[in-house]
């Protein structure tokens, strides 16, 4: 494992820690803006990170998830994955370095996200509800402005670890070794 | 052979990629499949993860309480006024209570039907997080097996149920709420109790009745409490309310929803129902105190008391 793998883990627990925290703290009439900070992560790797690698730290990123979320294992890992290659795959087509546009790709990518969670309980839980809730649009708005420091965060981490002359996209870190 | 090998390793190196994030996306389906094995990699991770939540929670916890309770009191004067006036009223609805409870103790002597449910060990436990997505639907609670906590225990408030014990480590557990979309609830109709079940939807605010007779005669607003059984939530504690009754022309079950009595965004403490004695002093709840006033089990039912 490499220094920078071993950073974007213990960014994860961090930020796991920080979203199961923070709504406590919260007053109650906020709690329901609960922001998807390592949903926030798995986007920064997509646009950032080679296939392999990113897929490898994702699937992290959902496990954390699912440590929380008491239902079966691997519900949330996979969700993770599928959301890493989706925004992987179409890369090419964003410019999220940071500040706003990480926080619209944030906000679009978290309801895509609420909607795949819900068709896969639907899928494996029958009686699940299928309704647009309006509380995604809460926490995709959240995880919009949670993905502003997260980017900023895991941008500067990026940039202390790469060699001089080394630019951060698609594949950058590939292109580095 | 030697060709054959290096062709098989160039045609890996091409797909190396796919292979891979295959690989990854596939992962999570053996770990789906295999979520009866032993959780030990969990509990480590929520070992090492819940006290430093349980930290960040009493440290911030403790600031707002400084600034809280000795440097912002404006409106104290205020307040101090109208809970000196909530008080009286609930004084005066305690002391009609009391007599309801004798006159209840009467009436059941005269019956002959003396209460043999065994009384509920209550545990008060802190929230100290949720559940690290927005979509999960579960609580972490500041208590474990050091203090006599089990997997599958009923965990309450006194507004209603909240959930059961999933996952427990030393010091703390996991809650899975009724709202979970795995997660039934056997039910009783307060007024007629008619017989349903309370099933998760993945919404905090809505849940489907499930076998619910259509000639039980529910209506909006009927309050539901849980049914008792083994391995269920004790008998006669609230559920929620039934809303959107709908009496379909054919079948024998209506459709309805349930609106939880609890607000699960608001928690702060929560009560464990111990399945058996711990060595910690429970705190002296009264556990009629949860129950509405006319969730009293019915004449010839048990309360079922606290399961493994």
């Amino acid at each position: 494992m490499t220094l920078r793998n071993l950073l974007i883990v213990c960014v994860c627990f961090l930020v796991a820690v920080l979203e199961s925290t923070i709504p406590v703290l919260l007053p109650p009439f906020m709690r329901s803006l609960r922001a998807d900070l390592l949903l926030a992560v798995v986007l920064y790797l997509a646009l950032h990170d080679e296939w392999v690698q990113g897929a490898g730290l994702s699937f992290f990123a959902g496990y954390l998830s699912d440590l929380s979320a008491a239902t079966p294992a691997g519900i949330y890992a996979f969700l993770a994955v599928l959301t890493f290659v989706i925004v992987r795959t179409t890369a090419s087509a964003f410019r999220a370095d940071g500040g706003l546009e990480a926080a619209a790709l944030a906000f679009v990518a978290s309801l895509i996200h609420a909607l795949f969670a819900t068709l896969l309980f639907k899928l494996l839980f029958s009686d699940s509800s299928l309704s647009l809730h309006i509380a995604w649009l809460g926490s995709a708005f959240a995880t919009g402005l949670g993905a502003m420091p997260i980017f900023a965060l895991l941008r500067r981490l990026d940039e202390s670890l790469l060699p001089a002359g080394e630019t951060l996209g698609p594949g950058a870190r590939a292109r580095a070794r | 052979m030697q060709a054959q090998n290096a062709a098989l390793n160039s045609l890996l190196r091409r797909y190396r990629e796919v292979v891979f994030v295959g690989l990854f996306l596939t992962l999570p389906l053996f770990v789906y499949f295999l979520r009866d094995q032993k959780r030990w990699l969990d509990r480590a991770l929520i070992a090492f993860t819940a006290p430093i939540e349980h930290a960040i929670v009493v440290a911030v916890g403790g600031v707002t309480d400084v600034w809280g309770n000795y440097i912002w009191l404006v409106h104290t004067r205020a307040q101090d006024m109208a809970l000196r006036q909530e008080m009286l009223r609930q004084r005066a609805e305690l002391q009609l209570a009391g007599e309801i409870t004798t006159e209840n103790a009467r009436l059941r002597g005269l019956l002959e039907l003396a209460d043999k449910s065994a009384p509920l060990k209550l545990l008060a436990a802190p929230v100290i997080a949720v559940g690290a997505s927005p979509h999960s639907h579960t609580l972490r609670i500041g208590r474990g097996t050091n203090d006599g906590v089990q997997a599958g225990e009923a965990v309450i408030a006194p507004e209603g149920i909240v959930g059961t014990i999933t996952l427990v480590t030393a010091g703390y557990a996991d809650v899975q709420l009724i709202v979970a979309p795995q997660a039934a609830v056997p039910a009783l109709s307060a007024r007629t109790r008619g017989r349903s079940t309370v099933r998760g939807t993945g919404d905090l605010s809505r849940c489907h009745l499930d076998y619910a007779l259509r000639t039980d005669e529910l209506v909006e607003g009927d309050l539901l409490v849980t049914a008792g059984g083994a391995g269920f939530f004790p008998k006669g504690l609230r559920i929620g309310q039934v809303v959107n009754v709908q009496k379909r022309a054919t079948g024998m079950f209506l459709g309805a929803e349930v609106v939880p009595a609890v607000d699960f965004s608001r928690l702060d403490e929560v009560l464990i129902v111990l399945s058996s004695p711990s060595e910690l002093a429970p705190l002296p709840v009264d556990p009629a105190s949860l129950r509405p006033p006319d969730a009293h089990p019915s004449p010839g039912a048990h309360d079922t008391g606290p399961r493994p």
